[in-house]
């Protein structure tokens, strides 16, 4: 809620999350840093930057779902009524 | 069976594979490289080549792309509908100047058409959907902000950023049309009568437009905080926080404003900054941060935000009705370029007797008053279309009063709602008067023409 | 393989005199700010999002671009150019991927952006009319109030225009539902390259969906990339906002097994059936450099099928429950409600991102993305997919300056019949010099070609005018081509209208026999 240089610019510690990509924040996957050394290097990132955009992008998505049609139904829901009628 | 072509000689490139696998086939990294790309050019002018150093990649990677995701949400495009002023358009110019295409002064004046709202750069997907995993996101406000600085070092000036920016420098402050005299002994006079202490741990910072225009705004925040308890000062000697300097790019100035800031908060012993408009939030979150580095240890925390969480708290409780049928207006520099915007429906949430119909933050990405990046100040015609396109949404929905959290956007939006019969009101001002503030105070020319006994100066307001 | 055979265009750019009486003519026409003559206005105006070398922009920027706000001003514009034979070259939301909207010729681009007003929605006969320049998901954002949609959705949804729709004849991610561009939009206003006004629709009516009365001429003003005329206003065809949506997504252990299962989708005869994607494993393993959805996948998810079905929720939830029935006959693996949900939201925002490229050591390039499309029968997908794919090895077995992103099929219809067919090139601009653009050429022929040889269409989606694929278009088309040559010479006898585009400055290079003999090639 409140912004402090020192904390916005330190990321949490990486986890490796395949071959080319990484975790940092819950619900963040990052490219593995060592792909971006040569033809276009990473931009300085404050952690509230990485939040807004993997927010905003919830956001859009839960958007463009209600933009296109009331509601959605699910497959698991679907799944479990054709298991439940057997 | 698996995708392969087993008729070919086999080599690596005969199966799909996700390059930089470690484990991939070696033979991928052998491949001979046959294309020498063309020979870059040589620019003459300095200034320009130094440019397009720093600025290539970014622009390069929306050249790259070109499909205008962020055509229908710039408030400039949507009503001008010119397509030499969009997000597309300032960065192609950059990859133009790389290749020798075009210069400074061909494309100067263009970039004036752009808020800085940060709509065209959320919307982008290479924001909204890979900024984060490459950490390099679509920086349009940033290429806007130095093509300005650009021509300015150029001498290719706009005439009335210019002289806005020599008078600021030279009453420290920006010189918004009021009745109040811009300088800085009167820049603390909105808060007459309050008893607020110079100084201290927590500091009020004040922007212009509402320290000299919009002072119902810095007097609801003030006396809220009070009401709530919450200790605070105002600053030493405020000046303007350098912003819209830079956003003009007037850089050189931007920075010694800043600069007196900051030493002027350690003068004071000052470690924490409460900021009440959106604008100045941008200014200490993100060009502080790139001027001063670790350096800048001052803690920004913003007004709504503190609201919010005392009301959460119950330090603050609303009780006096407002009768109002309220839409609200996200700032851009709050909902766009900073992803804040259910701490002010909280707010309005609580206070008692509104109508609220709210309109969600994804659809009001395209909504803006025009009110910010120096547009008003060099074209005033087109903030105000904008601002009356942003109040027409308001109208159909019905509503009496328009609600913001910005003073920036206060003046042109309370323009275009006069025509409309929409009042608008700041949040701050808004909850200080279900708190039973009497605010007092200016809400400018315009003024509010249902404000209740909350006494809210101005004009229209009788 | 056979050179491609190089034409020889019979228009020069504008002179600067010409230029500059034109301009003198239209400010008669427009007001100041609707002419517009600097060099960011023509620069701007001279590029879509298909990759080009840039050290070639300079050979497409117009001389001048104009704004004009209704039909008439159009109309006086085209007049005013046809008199003096300056090129015209329509422009709407500059998203186009064949390079339609590019000046090949230097003139006047006329830039339809501004006509974008609503001008009547008619609740009882389902329609609205708006003018061309209008985008369709700010169209839809007023019909929902309504509860109506325009349910045409290309990739390009939040970007591209109504204008644009009719220019190429675009295709629609739903269009196995609701059709596409060229069965939503009804009529239109249409100005011909001589400057007089036309209506367009079925028959002569405005609102009429079915008319048998004369020539079919809608079909024939749609899809011409903007060289017969330019639309003005635009009658179109509205639905019910649908109340429902599934869009579940199921992965396999390999794409034999995905494109069967697509095929039983698309043959289901489910009503709500909008359409179906077939992911192949090039594809996945491109999804799997940044795409949350796939990268914490097991190594077995190599291939993928969506579908996705729209209207009532009861009548959603029947139709589903059949998908979901013949998904458990063929083994699908049903990837759960977040990543379906989510990856169909984002059909809009995943394709042109430059940092999806990488070299083939893995390091990140930006690229500009390229979609070569096709139109071709289920039963030829599968050799169709193994060629381009082939052809893209080969580019990348020379350089990285090409990036094989993998392919999508897409449904067109709703029996399954074809499917847009998609490959998605990445290409690193800032490396395309004269060499490496000539490789891409050559490639996009032979994709074409391959499309063609396995019974397809050049395109089902983009249009087939750009260098490359345009050389096979009279083998496709055969006498129709000719056919096409003699109508362009008819309705525009001074070449203004888009000239340089499809071959068709060939219209007016009197007995061309020889020439087309020798594009069509042996048969
Ligand atoms: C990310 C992305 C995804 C895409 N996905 C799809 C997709 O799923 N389906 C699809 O069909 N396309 C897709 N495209 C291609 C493109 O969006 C379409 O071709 C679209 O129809 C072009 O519309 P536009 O308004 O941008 O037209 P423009 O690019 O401005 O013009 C396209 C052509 O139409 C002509 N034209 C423009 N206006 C008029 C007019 N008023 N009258 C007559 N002719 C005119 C132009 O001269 C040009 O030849 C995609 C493009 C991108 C960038
Ligand atoms: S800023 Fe983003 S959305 Fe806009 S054209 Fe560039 S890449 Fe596309």
């Amino acid at each position: 809620m409140s912004y402090r240089y020192s904390a916005e610019n330190t990321p949490p510690t990486p986890e490796r999350a395949s071959e080319v990509a990484i975790t940092t924040h819950e619900h963040v996957y990052e490219v593995d840093p060592r792909l971006m050394e040569l033809h276009v290097l990473q931009q300085t990132f404050p952690n509230w930057d990485t939040l807004r955009i993997m927010h905003a992008r919830h956001d859009h998505l839960a958007w463009m779902h209600t933009h296109f049609a009331e509601k959605t139904v699910t497959g698991s829901e679907l799944i479990a009524e054709i298991e439940d009628s057997r | 069976m698996t995708q392969t072509e087993p008729d070919m000689r086999p080599d690596a490139l005969q199966k799909p594979f996700t390059p930089g696998a470690p484990s991939n086939d070696p033979e991928l990294e052998s491949y001979p490289e046959t294309v020498s790309g063309p020979v870059p050019l040589e620019l003459t002018d300095r200034r320009t080549a130094e440019f397009v150093e720093e600025w290539r990649n970014a622009s390069y990677n929306c050249y790259s792309s070109g499909h205008k995701f962020c055509r229908e949400v710039c408030p400039v495009m949507q009503v001008t509908r010119n397509e030499s002023w969009t997000p597309t358009a300032f960065h192609a110019n950059v990859v133009a100047m790389e290749k020798g295409e075009l210069e400074i002064a061909d494309i100067a004046e263009d970039y004036v058409n752009c808020t800085q709202c940060g709509a065209c750069e959320l919307r982008c997907p290479n924001t909204l959907f890979t900024g984060d995993f490459y950490k390099f996101r679509t920086r349009t406000v940033d290429v806007v902000k130095a093509v300005r600085a650009l021509a300015v070092e150029s001498g290719v000036h706009q005439p009335n950023w210019q002289t806005w920016n020599e008078r600021t420098n030279d009453r420290t402050h920006e010189p918004v049309l009021g009745e109040t005299e811009i300088s800085q002994e009167n820049v603390r006079n909105w808060a007459e009568g309050l008893d607020i202490p110079i100084g201290g741990d927590t500091v009020l910072f004040v922007d212009c437009e509402a320290a000299f225009y919009r002072t119902a705004v810095p007097r609801a925040v003030a006396q809220i905080l009070q009401k709530a308890g919450y200790e605070f000062g105002l600053m030493g000697e405020q000046w303007c926080c350098g912003g819209p300097a830079a956003e003009m790019g007037y850089v050189d100035q931007a920075k010694r404003f800043a600069r007196h800031n900051l030493d002027n908060w350690r003068s004071t012993g000052t470690k924490r900054l409460l900021v009440l408009d959106p604008h100045d939030y941008i200014s200490f979150t993100e060009d502080y941060p790139k001027y001063f580095g670790a350096e800048f240890d001052i803690e920004v925390v913003l007004v709504v935000e503190v609201l919010a969480d005392l009301l959460a708290q119950g330090k603050l409780t609303p009780t006096v009705p407002v009768d109002r049928t309220i839409t609200y207006h996200d700032p851009c520099r709050l909902n766009k370029r900073k992803g804040i915007w259910e701490e002010p429906r909280q707010i309005l949430r609580a206070i008692p007797g509104l109508t609220f119909h709210d309109v969600d933050r994804v659809t009001q990405w395209s909504y803006c008053s025009g009110g910010g990046g120096g547009l008003p100040v060099e074209k005033p015609e087109l903030t105000a279309a904008i601002s009356e396109k942003r109040l027409g949404h308001a109208a159909e929905l019905g509503v009496d009063t328009l609600v913001s959290a910005c003073p920036w956007s206060e003046r042109p939006l309370s323009e275009a709602g006069d025509a409309k019969d929409i009042d608008v009101i700041d949040i701050h001002e808004l909850f200080a008067e279900s708190l039973g503030i009497t605010v007092g105070g200016s809400r400018g020319t315009v003024g509010d023409k249902r404000c209740g006994g909350g006494g809210c100066g101005g004009g229209g307001c009788s | 393989m056979r050179r491609g055979w190089l034409f020889v265009t019979t228009l020069e750019r504008p002179s600067t005199d010409l230029v500059d009486r034109v301009v003198e003519r239209l400010r008669g026409v427009l007001r100041p700010d609707q002419i517009l003559t600097s060099k960011t206005d023509r620069y701007n105006r001279a590029r879509v999002p298909a990759p080009f070398p840039v050290h070639r922009w300079r050979e497409r920027v117009p001389d001048l671009a104009v704004l004009p706000e209704t039909t008439e001003e159009v109309a006086a514009v085209v007049s005013i150019a046809n008199e003096l034979r300056c090129p015209v070259v329509p422009r709407d939301g500059g998203t186009g991927l064949t390079d339609g909207a590019v000046p090949l010729h230097g003139g006047i681009v006329v830039d339809v952006k501004r006509m974008n007003r609503i001008h009547e929605l008619d609740l009882e006969n389902r329609t609205v009319t708006v003018g061309t320049g209008i985008n369709m998901l700010k169209l839809n954002e007023q019909l929902a109030k309504h509860g109506l949609i325009y349910p045409d959705d290309p990739a390009s949804y939040p970007c591209s225009l109504v204008g644009g729709r009719i220019g190429t004849s675009g295709w629609s991610l739903i269009g196995s539902r609701y059709g596409h561009t060229r069965d939503l939009v009804l009529s239109f206003d249409f100005v011909l390259p001589t400057g007089e006004i036309l209506h367009v629709g079925d028959g002569a009516g405005g609102k009429i969906s079915k008319s048998s009365s004369g020539y079919q001429l809608k079909h024939l003003f749609m899809g011409h990339q903007g060289t017969l005329g330019i639309a003005t206003k635009a009658t179109l065809k509205l639905y019910p906002k649908p109340e429902a949506e599934l869009s579940p997504f199921w992965a396999f252990d390999d794409y034999d097994a995905a494109y069967r299962f697509t095929g039983a989708l698309a043959r289901a005869g489910v009503a709500t059936f909008a359409g179906a994607v077939l992911f192949d494993e090039y594809k996945v393993a491109y999804l799997r450099r940044d795409d949350e959805a796939y990268i914490p996948q097991p190594a077995d998810v190599r291939a993928l099928t969506c579908a996705v079905l729209y209207g009532w929720e009861d009548e959603v939830r029947v139709g589903g429950k059949r998908l979901f029935r013949i998904a458990k006959e063929h083994g699908a693996r049903y990837l759960g409600d977040e990543i379906s949900e989510g990856d169909w939201a984002a059909r809009h925002d995943r394709y042109a991102t430059p940092l999806h490229g990488r070299t083939k050591a893995g390091q990140v390039v930006p690229m500009s993305w390229h979609c070569e499309d096709a139109a071709v029968n289920y039963t030829d997908v599968p050799a169709v997919t193994k060629a381009w794919h082939e052809i893209v090895a080969d580019l990348r077995r020379k350089t990285d300056v090409f990036d094989d992103w993998g392919m999508f099929a897409y449904t067109s219809a709703d029996t399954g019949v074809d499917y847009l067919t998609e490959i998605d090139v990445g290409i690193w601009e800032q490396r395309l010099d004269d060499a490496a653009w000539a490789m891409w050429v050559k490639a996009k022929r032979d994709i074409a070609a391959a499309a063609l040889a396995h019974g397809g269409s050049i395109s089902a989606c983009h249009g087939s005018c750009r260098e490359g694929e345009v050389d096979l278009v009279p083998r496709e088309l055969g006498r129709g081509f000719d056919v096409m040559l003699g109508v362009k010479r008819m309705l525009d006898p001074n070449n203004i209208m888009n000239p340089g585009k499809y071959l068709l400055d060939l219209a007016y290079q009197g007995d061309v026999s020889a020439q087309l003999a020798e594009l069509r090639g042996p048969s």
